[in-house]
């Protein structure tokens, strides 16, 4: 298989790694460079446990993503969203509303919300649970899930809100 | 009402922190150095067939191989992943019938996946394309995938051990004629004024538990092995690695990781035994075995379906004076929990109404499915979907309000539960059912929703179930606990006990931070290393928190005692006179006199001999509490489900509206843990009634081994749910405390089924009730828009 060399920013942090061209970003993130917050749940697309953020908000499934063809871009995974100690708000409205039981779909599911609420800072309870569709959770019933994105929009209005 | 510091407190979940990081560590995420990486060679192309022709020395060639493992290289004893051998005495177990069929490897392959061979080389990537590189020749043989053709004289044998494929029955030295219950049914049968009577299909589900099944084994240089895994009960893997490799179990270990979802997947054991093969046949090397989702789907196990016939005779006031049923069903390749779900699924029935007489056969064939195991609930789910139907469509001929009958005739405090001479000790039932029928709104809608016309039609329906809190008395409810006391009044608390998501440790942590009148945060949870963790069965039967709990309240009480005993001495007080707050222990008349609890742990540990006169400064040692708790009874939860439905006559569709729990809980420990375990169980009761089956095509090949073709409700799918919380203290769990692990998907089966039939007129008796099943039961009854 030919590989070639890429370079991937994850977190803030540059990356230069070997992958053949059949090396999926899940593989490059989890077994390359041990990001293991980004889950391996069917490695098909069904499950959404491997979500990613590609510069910034867009939201995408690692285990669908060809690592070469990421070269040079910036990828977000739920551990780089926690600054100095201190969760995103996201992560935060997911502690405060037990969004999470356990945990294997957590860090895709802060990750889609990112991008459901980048797009839509104030969304319907069936726009959430729209943009939920695609990630499985098999714990939670999805209750507290839509309640934790309900509360992340509100903690990231009111910290923008504070930054004005 | 008593006053609890942190019991009954939301307070943030001990993991949640490291979960919503994503650092938390599944098996999966596991590396070490020197890793090497194994991968289980599996049937795929049979379901039943016999292996004529293996040949691994291709793939011993092939380019970072280490090592390949056939069926002749396996040491490992024959095994049963459900381990119900160290639940219930021998005795027991044999008359039970338990038996342990299955091996690493097998040329016997029993079904689809089943485990031929293994292959241990340098990367996942090497072994896949070694396992290709396996040589296989299979002689098909017949597939079953009923009790109907398995039990034919003429079928295949899957073990000697059970002639004619009849994997169990009651078994007669226990359960004379091989039915359990109670009275004459036949003559009570004869005197009922209405009979209801059907066959009903309960279908396949999957627990579809987000982290694929993972391991990590290691056989160190000093003989040592270690195993971390995602168990649902790593001690009782633990006692068993050590009894199939032949080990003492101080020669092993095993570290349970963080669990990504249970439901029953991984009660026992399931790719354990595999793992470790391997590690033993590489010493020094650890090695990683990773299931694909496909692999998950196939070789592990699913909820026990079949068919479950069953007849109730009714007098005309509603009094249910008889009642027959018989489930049989399909096995899967190999026995598991063989006994266990034949067994609980007459055990909930018998349960949970006032039969007046009862007789309950529950039996089991070998089938080439996937084998069948523990799925959340346990047969309960299977039982609520036939008897709540049969029930509702009485309560229909009787003329009688379906929640008046349940009121009437659901058992109750004092009334034998699921075996004879355990009582309950505490149910709230009723006001489980007032509750509920108030907030969906039970009256109004059963009246407006009674003669419907047009293609969108609503429905209303109620269920209600029993269930248990520990498997007391039929297996061993036994968990040991330690807690050790720092010199800063901090603890350590030492078990076995598994959080699978469910919030059982913050749960469990709760309780020892009431028990010493510690801050909660002052408690830290060391569980799951069977270095450091005693005797425990595990998490299943909604039993951690009413076992466990007990457990760690009787050891923090333990340790305790001594905290009072040395602050008697020092204060030279009867420890009866003492009261302890925050973490301060006064003389009750003389509040002066006071020690903090801090400088009694700290003189038991630092204690200093005075080299000028030898006296010591304090009581020696340090305080530990110590528990090994045998659960002596068993508070099952009771609840009701109300749903409320709409069905689209056209295209069979449902839409599920409104929901309503009302769930007899006792006292709710950590509430968020206990609403977030009755939503996330009825996402899969609702899918058990309406979406969830694992299919097959005639030659037993699974055709739905992905989360696109098995259906589960997503976001969009679910009803909104409204939870409410009964709290009537039981006497006799922890702080009050009943279980609620399993109990979320029992009755929304029920109930959705019940408001299918409100909506339609008419039952569907075929589980899951999928929109072909609907529009062929309209056509079938002849229903015109």
């Amino acid at each position: 298989m030919k590989k070639r060399e890429i370079c991937l920013h994850v977190n803030g942090e540059r990356h230069i790694l070997t992958v053949a061209a059949n090396t999926t970003l899940l593989h490059a993130l989890r077994e390359d460079l041990n990001f293991t917050e980004t889950k391996y749940g069917c490695g098909t697309g069904e499950c959404g446990a491997c979500t990613v953020l590609v510069d910034g908000t867009k939201a995408i499934l690692a285990c669908m993503t060809l690592a070469a063809t990421m070269d040079g871009k910036h990828i977000t995974t739920t551990a780089g969203l926690a600054r100095d100690g201190k969760l995103h708000p996201v992560q935060q409205a997911f502690v405060d509303e037990s969004g999470i039981q356990c945990g294997y779909c957590t860090p895709g599911m802060v990750m889609k919300t990112v991008s459901i609420l980048a797009r839509n800072p104030n969304p319907s309870e069936a726009e959430i649970r729209h943009g939920l569709e695609g990630n499985i959770c098999r714990c939670t019933g999805y209750a507290k899930i839509v309640k934790s994105v309900q509360r992340a929009a509100e903690l990231m209005a009111d910290e923008s809100k504070a930054a004005e | 009402m008593t006053v609890y510091s942190t019991i009954g407190k939301s307070v943030p979940k001990i993991d949640v922190k490291e979960k919503v990081t994503g650092r938390a560590l599944y098996a999966a995420d596991l590396k070490m150095p020197g890793m090497l990486f194994g991968k289980i060679v599996r049937c795929w192309s049979h379901a039943h067939a016999r292996v004529v022709k293996l040949d691994l020395s291709a793939a011993a060639k092939m380019p970072g191989v280490v090592k390949v493992l056939g069926p002749d290289d396996v040491k490992a004893k024959p095994y049963n992943t459900g381990v119900l051998d160290l639940m219930v005495d021998k005795p027991v177990g044999h008359m039970l019938g338990d038996i342990e069929d299955q091996t690493v490897f097998s040329r016997h392959v029993k079904h689809q996946g089943d485990a031929i061979c293994g292959i241990i080389a340098t990367s996942e990537e090497a072994a896949e394309r070694a396992a290709e590189a396996v040589v296989v020749e299979y002689e098909a043989l017949p597939v079953y995938l009923t009790a109907e053709e398995s039990m034919k004289p003429d079928a295949v044998q899957f073990t000697p051990l059970k002639p004619g494929n009849h994997a169990f029955q009651l078994p007669e030295a226990m359960f004379p004629g091989n039915v359990m219950g109670w009275g004459d049914v036949d003559p009570a049968m004869k005197d009922a004024d209405v009979v209801v009577e059907d066959t009903f299909y309960v279908p396949k589900q999957k627990q579809c538990q987000m982290e694929p099944h993972a391991y990590v084994a290691h056989f160190d240089d000093g003989g040592r092995l270690h195993c971390w895994t995602s168990s649902q009960m790593p001690k009782c893997v633990h006692i068993k690695l050590a009894r199939m490799f032949s080990l003492p179990m101080s020669r092993v270990q095993v570290v349970q990781t963080v669990v990504g979802g249970g439901f029953g997947a991984r009660l026992g054991m399931i790719g354990e035994p595999a793992t470790c093969e391997m590690a033993m046949a590489v010493p020094g090397r650890p090695i990683k075995v990773q299931y694909s989702r496909e692999e998950d789907w196939v070789a592990s196990e699913s909820r026990h379906p079949g068919k479950y016939w069953m007849k109730i005779g009714f007098k005309r006031d509603g009094t249910p004076i008889a009642a027959d049923a018989h489930f049989t069903s399909y096995k899967g390749g190999y026995f598991t929990q063989g006994s266990g779900v034949a067994f609980t699924t007459g055990a909930w029935l018998g349960g949970l109404y006032k039969w007046g007489a009862l007789r309950y056969r529950g039996d089991s064939y070998y089938t080439n499915h996937s084998p069948c195991g523990a799925y959340r609930g346990y047969g309960n789910p299977q039982t609520n979907f036939v008897v709540e139907q049969l029930v509702e469509r009485a309560c229909s001929q009787l003329g009688i309000d379906p929640v008046e009958w349940r009121k009437k005739w659901h058992k109750g405090v004092g009334d034998d539960g699921w075996c004879a001479g355990v009582t309950y000790p505490s149910c709230a039932l009723d006001e489980c059912l007032d509750r509920g029928a108030e907030a969906i709104g039970w009256t109004e809608k059963r009246a407006k929703y009674a003669h419907q016309t047009g293609v969108k039609r609503r429905g209303v329906g109620v269920s209600v179930m029993v269930h248990t809190s520990g498997a007391f008395p039929m297996l061993l409810e036994h968990t040991t606990c330690t807690v050790r006391l720092n010199e800063d009044a901090t603890a350590e608390v030492m078990m076995a006990c598994s959080d699978l998501g469910q919030g059982a440790h913050t749960a469990l942590q709760q309780i020892a931070a009431e028990a010493l009148g510690f801050g909660f945060d002052d408690i830290h949870m060391k569980t799951g290393d069977s270095d450091s963790s005693g005797f425990d069965i595990g998490a299943h039967a909604s039993r951690t928190l009413y076992v466990g709990g007990a457990a760690v309240k009787a050891a923090c009480e333990d340790a305790i005692k001594e905290v009072r005993l040395r602050a008697g001495q020092m204060l030279q007080a009867s420890p009866d006179d003492l009261e302890i707050e925050d973490k301060v222990v006064r003389v009750k008349a003389e509040p002066g006199r006071r020690i903090s609890v801090a400088e009694i742990c700290s003189a038991g540990v630092y204690n200093f001999t005075n080299p000028a006169n030898g006296e010591r400064n304090g009581i020696p040692g340090q305080i530990q509490g110590y528990a090994s708790q045998l659960a002596s009874h068993n508070s099952p939860p009771f609840s009701a489900t109300f749903v409320e439905l709409e069905v689209d006559m056209e295209t069979g569709e449902v839409k599920l509206l409104e929901l309503v729990n009302a769930h007899d809980i006792g006292k709710a420990i950590h509430p968020p843990s206990v609403t977030g375990n009755l939503e996330g169980g009825t996402q899969q009761g609702l899918g058990m009634a309406l979406t969830e089956e694992i299919y097959y095509d005639k030659d037993g090949l699974c055709l739905n081994n992905s989360f696109t073709d098995y259906k589960m409700l997503g976001p969009s799918d679910m009803p909104h749910m409204t939870n409410i919380l009964v709290e009537n203290p039981d006497p006799i769990g922890p702080y009050g405390a009943k279980s609620v692990g399993e109990a979320g998907i029992v009755a929304p089966v029920g109930a959705t089924a019940n408001a299918i039939y409100h909506a339609l007129g008419f039952q569907i008796t075929e589980g899951p009730i999928t929109p072909e099943k609907i529009l062929k039961g309209i056509r079938q009854h002849a229903l015109t828009l």
